[in-house]
Order: structure tokens, then C-alpha cells, then sequence
């Protein structure tokens, strides 16, 4: 595959935080030109263009800085919608009409344009202004409730996992729209629900409790839809190192009986079947966190799996830095920053056999391609920009 | 609009063979539910993860695996065994006329069954590959074991799940599986675009764990920027920022470093900001270093409430706040009611129709196109439709292969 296979399309990219930026930073790693429309106003705190978390949502990307609050940095912003390919937004509802730039106007200026709205509840509806972050989403959702030990004491996700959803359903939604517009000539506005696509990631839960109607409860570390002893998280050797054990099959027991030694206590009647050993789990998973706790959790799992066992290594950051499975496939890259020297990333993770890797570049600086935009692009003179600029339009 | 009143979907036109179990089912759900054919290849009898529950509570002896409905929908079902010849012979006479193939075999099955990339290239030169595997095509783990759990552990998701003072959590109800048909979506949609550029196919390489990875959010990058090794801290968020609180009737995820004044202003209001009214309080960097006092009394404030007093009226003040749901109660959700976004189908229980309401798109789009609602098909259903009428096979050799066992 072409690594710059979306070359040619532009994107006007209004994104803040996560969910947007990682819609467009998807778009930018195959070669999209995307444009970041940002402001000195804006741009501070994790949104500022040295922030770590800046940068790692925005590399690829080119920026400039428009005050849309001025009616000048309005006409411009629609020049550029002319000429783009695709609008990606993730304002609060109101945001963009405020500044009467809603789909309906941006199409005057552009037939083809297809135009992602992200937000939290959506466009529509009676919660359509509630405020919304990750953890507010997850909650909202029941992914919260559901990755908990228990139900008195919910724990969810210790990071935004609803922003990475919400971004990788943004992109699919922007690239099945494309080829929509390629057959049919027809432009698209797509708004997307951040509490809907994070709502897809528990189908089944949320089948099971209208169907069945019962009361679904957190499993844990149980598992969950099929029958397996051992089964769990155990401690290894070390300080906060785990390790993970799935048994499932007969087969896969007496291997695991073989690792252990055949210690008398696996030949007890209450494990001699898969619903014996689930029956008795507890006793069971004090054996095994007995024979675990003395051992690393790598050589742990390597000889689980070589006896044909699912086990694996609880990974914390620094294993996942560290991790030849990861190096193998080129990961992790390194990025160079203008100011902050050589950024690591993570990549698209999917790998292409026949596609090269792209060459790609760090985020940008504040409004790096304002001459590149403006003048090249838009064909304004630079007087014209002087000006913009001393009246804080361009700014 | 001619045109698009006619299509089913964005993605009209696109023709698979669906060769994924449960890590990569939801991918090829996602194609369909966009318009695109998708035809599931089950081994005689019907694939193995049409036996993962929970399953519909009928009367009947029949048990319909509900995972296995909500990520088959839309999709057409022929029953082959790839293991034997005249099925394998069968199934490449269905390559050429397919635009991409998504599979979960471990790496190496397809070679040893004739079927790999190369083989299948000679059949369709344009043909896309999709490959979910545990740990990818390469790798020193490539062939070791895997399911949601394993691809957890060892993606980083269940080190930063949980409480410090307990294992490390796994993420509920198969979130692997999720990422990994997300981005397994994402690549063959680029794919799809290249090859209408280039005419040509690809092979893509889609691992579990690394697809967990990639939806850590801070996790890598505060440890390459910062040198932080995450753990896990409950409820907490990665900052603090977040914690969730016990209210009369359930709990609410609250903020804590968001518009403190206001915060403040309303529990005083209620005579319970207690001693955060000083002043004091107004350095955030003071209140992270006493984390734990502003949770007590705000949990004492949060538990004289129901979730109701609570949850509008603290989104009407713009605090990002919401009820921790469970899926019961997100069933009944004002906001997803409004928007339509559950689908619904009847389900055929011994006799008694009942209705089976599960997520739809989550995105609205303005091409009006009509969604197809068809309901997970039944191993083998079309069968009839694929071998005799577009393939040509007589009904004589078809019911040869019947008792061969080859579909």
C-alpha cells in the first residue's frame, strides 16, 4: 500500500483534546494534508504546541491560527472550507453555529465538503449540551459500572478509553463517506455521538439485560462468557508484577498439572473435572497463586505457553517500551520536535505487507503554515496578512 | 441522489468472505451494517463462537449466543469445510469475486491449508487480507495463545484498571476485540481507497495487543515524556481529576478540579463545603497534595443526594459529571431514546415473538440511506442462494457435498 495513500485530500481540522485529534492524526499518518485551525487564545495548557499531549495527537499536521471571534478569520476559514476536502469538528453543539459556520453554510461554499461533527451526546437530543470527557462517557455508557471487582466499588478504565473509540469511529465514519462521495459525487455531514460509540463496545451487555431482563453484574476477572478454571490474575515474583492464566480445556489443565509437578492436591476429586475446578475456584486459586508467587512473571508465561497454555504478562509502561513483540513490528518511532527534541510515539499499529513506512514528521508549531495557507493557498497578499495579523485576526 | 436512494449503505458494492470468530466479528459487522456483502464461511455446523454466552433466556433447547447475534448482523452465512479439498477447491472459486477477506486463524493455518496471501493472490490479484491475530503475523510471540484477557495483560490495559491494592483488572466484556475490529476497519477502508488507486491488493497484519496499546490515551506518552509508570488508582483518572462518589441511590463520576468556586459555592449553599471555603483551597496544587480530604467531604455531600438532584443541575452548571450506568439503566437513557439509536428486530422464541433492541450506528449522517435490519443469520442459511444460484453448482452436487459433510 501507498504509505501516503489519502494524499490529496484536505482537512480543515477545528479539533481539541483527544477524540478529534486522533480522527485527523489518523487521516495525517496516510498523507491527508491536514490543517489545524488553532489560536494563541486557544492554544494553552494541554492544547499548547509543546505540550506532550499535544503532540502526540497532532503530529503529521500543519497549523494555523485563526480568531474566528473576528468576522475576518470567518471568511477566510470558508476560503479554506473552498478548497478542503473534509471539516472535522469537536466543539460543543452550539459552538459552530454560533459562529454561523453549521454544515449548512460551509456547503454553500463547498458541494462535495463531508463534515464530522464529534461530540459528546451528539448534535441532537435533550442531553445535547451536557458536558462530556472520558471518564464522564464511560460512566454514562457502562463501562464503568462493568470493569469493576464488584458493584459496591466501581472502577472503570484508568485512562480515556472512550476518546480512542470515539476517534478510530470517527475516522471510519470520514473514510466510508469518501467512498461514498467518489461513486456519487455526494458531500456528507456525519454527527457522531461519543456516548453512542462507546455504547457499541458493550453490545452484548446491554442484549442481554433488555432481553433477559436481569440485572447484569461486574465480573472482575472472572470469566466472564466461557467456562474456564484456572482463570485469572495472579501474583508473581517482584514487586507490583502479575501474571494472567486462562485454562480452558482438559487438555489444557493436565499440561498445567504437568508444570506444576503433579502435586497431589490437582489430583483431588473436586478438580478431577472443568466444573468441579470452577466449583471450587477459590481453593483453586490458592494453589496457583502459591505456586506463582515464587517465580517471575516472564518465565512464568513462557512456559505456560509453551505447555500450550494462554497465560501472559501483566505489562506496565515501561514493559511495553521494552516489548521485543512490539519492537518487531516498529511500535514505537521516534519523531523530531523543533523545540523539544526527539519525541517517541506510538504508530498506527496495524501493519500493511506490500506498504512502506511513511515518512512522517512531528506536530507543528503555532501557525507554522500560516504563509503556506494564506498566501500559497488562499492567494492573499501579504500586506493583506500584515494587517490580519496586527488586528489579531491571524493570531 | 438517484443514485444513493438505491444504496444500501456507504459501502454498497463491497464484497467479503468472513472468515473471523469473535476477535474480529464486530469489523466485518461494521462493513455490513455500511452497506457492504458480507458472506460468514462457517464450518459445517456452524461457527465455534456461536457457543461464547450469555445467550437468550428461551424455552427452546436451541441456545443463540447473544455476542455472536449483536456482531453478525446484516451478514449472509454458507457453511464450507476448508479442511477438506473439495471445500477448499469451493471456497477459491468464491476469491475472484471478493474484494477482501477477513480471518482469525493463527499465523501459519492459512499456508498449511493452501490458503495464504500468495495462494490466494493467484485466485484475485486485487484481493485485501485481513489478518486479527493475537500478536500479529511476526514477533517472537506470534504463536503463542490469546483471548481478551491475554491481549489485556499484555497490551498494558489491566496494569492502569483497578485498585493499587488489589490485582491488576481486565477491561469488561472483550474490549480487545473491539480496538483490534476498529482498526481492523480503518485499514481495510484505506486499503479498499489504495487499491482503487493502485489496482492493487495487500495483506494487513492486525495484532490484539497492539491494538490495545494503541488506545492507552496518556500511558506511553507521559512514560516517554515523563518517565511515569502508570498504576492503577481506582476511580481516580490519570491525574485525579476524576473520582467517583456514593450518592443515595447509586454513584456519580465527578471532577474535582473543575470550576472549584462553583463547586464550593453550591456545597456552601447546602451548608456542607465544611473548611474548603477558605481560602486556601483555591490553589489547585493545594488540593491535589490533599486529595483526600476534599474527597470526604464531598462524599458527605454527594450522599445526602439522589443521582437526579445531582446529575442536570451539575451539567447545567457545565461541570462534566455523570451517573456511573449500568447497562439496565442505559437501556433507558433520555438522550438515546431522543436520538433513536437503538435498532430493534424480532427474535422467534419458541413460538412467542419477542423484541430484541441492541446499539445501531453512532453516528447520523444526511444521506438518507436506507439501513438494512437483518438479523445474524443462521449457519449455512444461504447456502441455496450462494452455491446454486450464484455459483452454479446442480442440486445433484450440492447434495453430494451435503453428505460429504464438505457444507
Amino acid at each position: 500500500m501507498q504509505p501516503a495513500v489519502l494524499q490529496g485530500l484536505r482537512v480543515v481540522d477545528l479539533t481539541r483534546i483527544v477524540a478529534g485529534p486522533y480522527t485527523t492524526r489518523m487521516l495525517a499518518d496516510f498523507g491527508a494534508e491536514v490543517i489545524k485551525v488553532q489560536s494563541a487564545k486557544m492554544a494553552t495548557g494541554i492544547e499548547s504546541n509543546t505540550a506532550p499531549y499535544f503532540c502526540a495527537w497532532n503530529r503529521n499536521k500543519r497549523s494555523i491560527t485563526l480568531d474566528m471571534d473576528h468576522h475576518e478569520a470567518r471568511e477566510i476559514f470558508l476560503k479554506l472550507v473552498e478548497i478542503s476536502d473534509i471539516v472535522v469538528e469537536n466543539f460543543s453543539p452550539r459552538v459552530m453555529s454560533n459562529w454561523d459556520l453549521g454544515y449548512a453554510t460551509l456547503k454553500k461554499s463547498n458541494e462535495r465538503l463531508i463534515m464530522l461533527s464529534m461530540s459528546g451526546t451528539g448534535q441532537k437530543g435533550p442531553w445535547k449540551d451536557f458536558v462530556a470527557y472520558g471518564p464522564t462517557l464511560q460512566s454514562l455508557a457502562g463501562l464503568t459500572y462493568l470493569t469493576s471487582y464488584s458493584q459496591e466499588a466501581p472502577m472503570g478504565f484508568g485512562y480515556a478509553y472512550a476518546d480512542m473509540v470515539s476517534g478510530l469511529y470517527g475516522a471510519i465514519s470520514i473514510l466510508a463517506a469518501l467512498e461514498h462521495r467518489d461513486r456519487c459525487g455526494q458531500g456528507q455531514y456525519i454527527d457522531l455521538s461519543e456516548y453512542e460509540t462507546t455504547c457499541t463496545t458493550i453490545g452484548p451487555a446491554l442484549i442481554d439485560a433488555g432481553f433477559n431482563h436481569h440485572q447484569i453484574v461486574p465480573k472482575g476477572n472472572d470469566a466472564a462468557n466461557r467456562p474456564a478454571a484456572p482463570y485469572g490474575c495472579y501474583k508473581c515474583s517482584g514487586g507490583d508484577r502479575w501474571c494472567v492464566i486462562a485454562v480452558f480445556t482438559e487438555d489444557e489443565w493436565q499440561s498445567l498439572c504437568g508444570l506444576l509437578g503433579n502435586p497431589a492436591w490437582s489430583k483431588a476429586n473436586q478438580f478431577s473435572s472443568l466444573a468441579g475446578r470452577i466449583r471450587h475456584k477459590e481453593i483453586l486459586d490458592g494453589h496457583m497463586a502459591e505456586w506463582t508467587a515464587g517465580q517471575t512473571a516472564e518465565k512464568l508465561v513462557d512456559d505456560l505457553q509453551q505447555a500450550g497454555i494462554a497465560a501472559a504478562v501483566v505489562q506496565n509502561a515501561e514493559d511495553l517500551a521494552n516489548d521485543p513483540q512490539l519492537a518487531a513490528s516498529n511500535f514505537f518511532t521516534s519523531l523530531n520536535h523543533p523545540v523539544l527534541g526527539e519525541i517517541k510515539t506510538d504508530t498506527y499499529p496495524v501493519r500493511f505487507k506490500n506498504g512502506r513506512p511513511a515518512a512522517w514528521k512531528a506536530s507543528p508549531m503555532l501557525g507554522e503554515a500560516n504563509q503556506y495557507v494564506f498566501e500559497e493557498l488562499l492567494g492573499m497578499k501579504k500586506a493583506t496578512i500584515q494587517s490580519y495579523i496586527e488586528q489579531g485576526i491571524i493570531a | 441522489m438517484e443514485l444513493s436512494a438505491k444504496r444500501y449503505g456507504f459501502l454498497d458494492g463491497l464484497r467479503i468472505l468472513d472468515l473471523a470468530d469473535e476477535k474480529a466479528s464486530f469489523c466485518t459487522k461494521l462493513l455490513a451494517d455500511m452497506g457492504a456483502r458480507v458472506i460468514k464461511v462457517e464450518q459445517p455446523g456452524g461457527d465455534a463462537s456461536r457457543n461464547i454466552g450469555p445467550f437468550f433466556k428461551t424455552t427452546s433447547r436451541l441456545k443463540t449466543s447473544i455476542p455472536f447475534f449483536y456482531s453478525n448482523t446484516n451478514k449472509l452465512s454458507i457453511t464450507l469445510d476448508l479442511e477438506q479439498d473439495e471445500g477448499k477447491s469451493l471456497f477459491l472459486k468464491l476469491v475472484p469475486y471478493t474484494d477482501v477477506i477477513v480471518e482469525t486463524f493463527d499465523p501459519g493455518d492459512l499456508k498449511r491449508m493452501g490458503l495464504d496471501f500468495k495462494a490466494l493472490n493467484r485466485h484475485n490479484p486485487k484481493l485485501i487480507l485481513a489478518s486479527v491475530t493475537g500478536f500479529g503475523q511476526n514477533g517472537p510471540r506470534r504463536n503463542f495463545k490469546t483471548s481478551d484477557m491475554i491481549a489485556s495483560a499484555y497490551g498494558g490495559q489491566m496494569y492502569v484498571c483497578g485498585s493499587a491494592s488489589a490485582p491488576p483488572l481486565k477491561s469488561c466484556d472483550d474490549q480487545p476485540y473491539y480496538a483490534a475490529s476498529l482498526f481492523a476497519t480503518t485499514a481495510i477502508l484505506l486499503a479498499w481507497r489504495n487499491r482503487a488507486n493502485t489496482g492493487t491488493g495487500e495483506h494487513i497484519d492486525i495484532s490484539l495487543q497492539a491494538s490495545v496499546t494503541a488506545t492507552l490515551e496518556h500511558v506511553m506518552l507521559r512514560y516517554f515524556a515523563e518517565d511515569i509508570i502508570f498504576r492503577r488508582q481506582q476511580s481516580l483518572h490519570w491525574n485525579g481529576g476524576f473520582v467517583v462518589l456514593p450518592c443515595k441511590d447509586g454513584f456519580m463520576h465527578v471532577s474535582l478540579f473543575q470550576k472549584w468556586q462553583t463547586l464550593i459555592e453550591w456545597l456552601s449553599t447546602e451548608g456542607m463545603a465544611e473548611d474548603l471555603a477558605d481560602e486556601k483551597w483555591l490553589d489547585e496544587d493545594y488540593r491535589r497534595q490533599h486529595l483526600g480530604h476534599v474527597i470526604t467531604v464531598l462524599k458527605k455531600w454527594t450522599r445526602t443526594h439522589t443521582i437526579d438532584e445531582i446529575f442536570e443541575l451539575a451539567q447545567l452548571m457545565r461541570f462534566p459529571w455523570a451517573p456511573v450506568r449500568s447497562p439496565n439503566e442505559v437501556l433507558h437513557s433520555p438522550q438515546l431514546k431522543a436520538r433513536q439509536f437503538f435498532m430493534e428486530q424480532e427474535y422467534a422464541a419458541s413460538g412467542k415473538r419477542k423484541t430484541v433492541r441492541y446499539p445501531g450506528s453512532p453516528y447520523k449522517t444526511s444521506s438518507k440511506i436506507a439501513a438494512r435490519i437483518n438479523p445474524a443469520p443462521t449457519p449455512g442459511e444461504h447456502n441455496e442462494m450462494i452455491y446454486r444460484r450464484e455459483l452454479g453448482l446442480s442440486e445433484k452436487n450440492l447434495k453430494r457435498l451435503y453428505d460429504r459433510n464438505v457444507i
